[in-house]
């Protein structure tokens, strides 16, 4: 099982913050799950984390991961 | 790292309304004696491209954002020869008229403390894991930085 986050604009879009999925036996990786979720819309300003960690390359995912996908951020 | 900015480094994620007149005044009262302190209070405007604000709403990540603040704080602390800093920083909804960030740095030497605020503040723009949305009558979109705000990053990587 992951936990799936959302923030920003992107939890906006989704209508929802958070999601829980059973990882398949396969196994499953993050640009896969990414491609799954925005239906392949390849919005370049999508980031995404793992374990609250920025990450832009592709990796499998682990159960108990908590990964989240969000628009760029935007404090001050 | 500034000898001992360790221990006087003060960085909080806000759920609701502070007083950044305290915060600075509990500021000066504990690191005035170093001899110079910046701050720099960032207040919600009322309009923004002409369209009236009633509030921002700043999305957090709860450990992330928290995270993303300490790491631009310890950057700063290595950066610039400074004693103490603060950032306190809401998130959730902050109507207009209210403070949204509060940052502060003590020196010796008033350079190192004004160049501390400065940076810190550029990168809250763009690198805290912080989302703003800007809501009123007419207007309810998410903010992203602008390209002066890119600029303003840059100005610390070409040194």
């Amino acid at each position: 099982m992951i936990d799936i986050l959302f923030f920003g604009r992107v939890a906006d879009r989704l209508g929802k913050r958070r999601m829980a999925m059973v990882l398949p036996e396969e196994g499953l990786n993050l640009l896969t799950l990414r491609l799954r979720l925005f239906d392949g819309d390849a919005d370049e300003r999508l980031r995404m984390s793992v374990n609250q960690v920025v990450v832009t390359d592709d990796r499998p995912l682990r159960d108990g991961d908590e990964v989240a996908f969000f628009s760029v951020f935007s404090g001050g | 790292m500034s000898e001992s900015v360790g221990a006087n480094m003060e960085v909080r994620l806000l759920p609701a309304a502070f007083d950044p007149a305290a915060v600075h005044g509990d500021f000066l009262t504990r690191f005035g004696a170093f001899g110079a302190v910046a701050a720099f209070t960032g207040v919600v405007r009322e309009t923004a491209k002409e369209a009236a604000v009633d509030y921002l709403y700043l999305d957090w990540y709860p450990g992330m954002t928290e995270a993303s603040m300490q790491t631009i704080a310890e950057a700063a602390a290595k950066r610039f020869d400074i004693r103490a800093l603060g950032i306190h920083h809401r998130c959730g909804e902050v109507r207009a008229g209210e403070p949204v960030v509060f940052v502060a740095a003590a020196s010796t030497h008033r350079r190192a403390a004004f160049e501390a605020v400065d940076y810190m503040m550029d990168r809250l723009k763009s690198e805290a894991a912080l989302w703003k949305r800007e809501v009123g009558p007419q207007t309810d979109h998410w903010v992203e930085p602008t390209a002066s705000d890119a600029e303003d990053l840059k100005r610390w990587s070409e040194k």
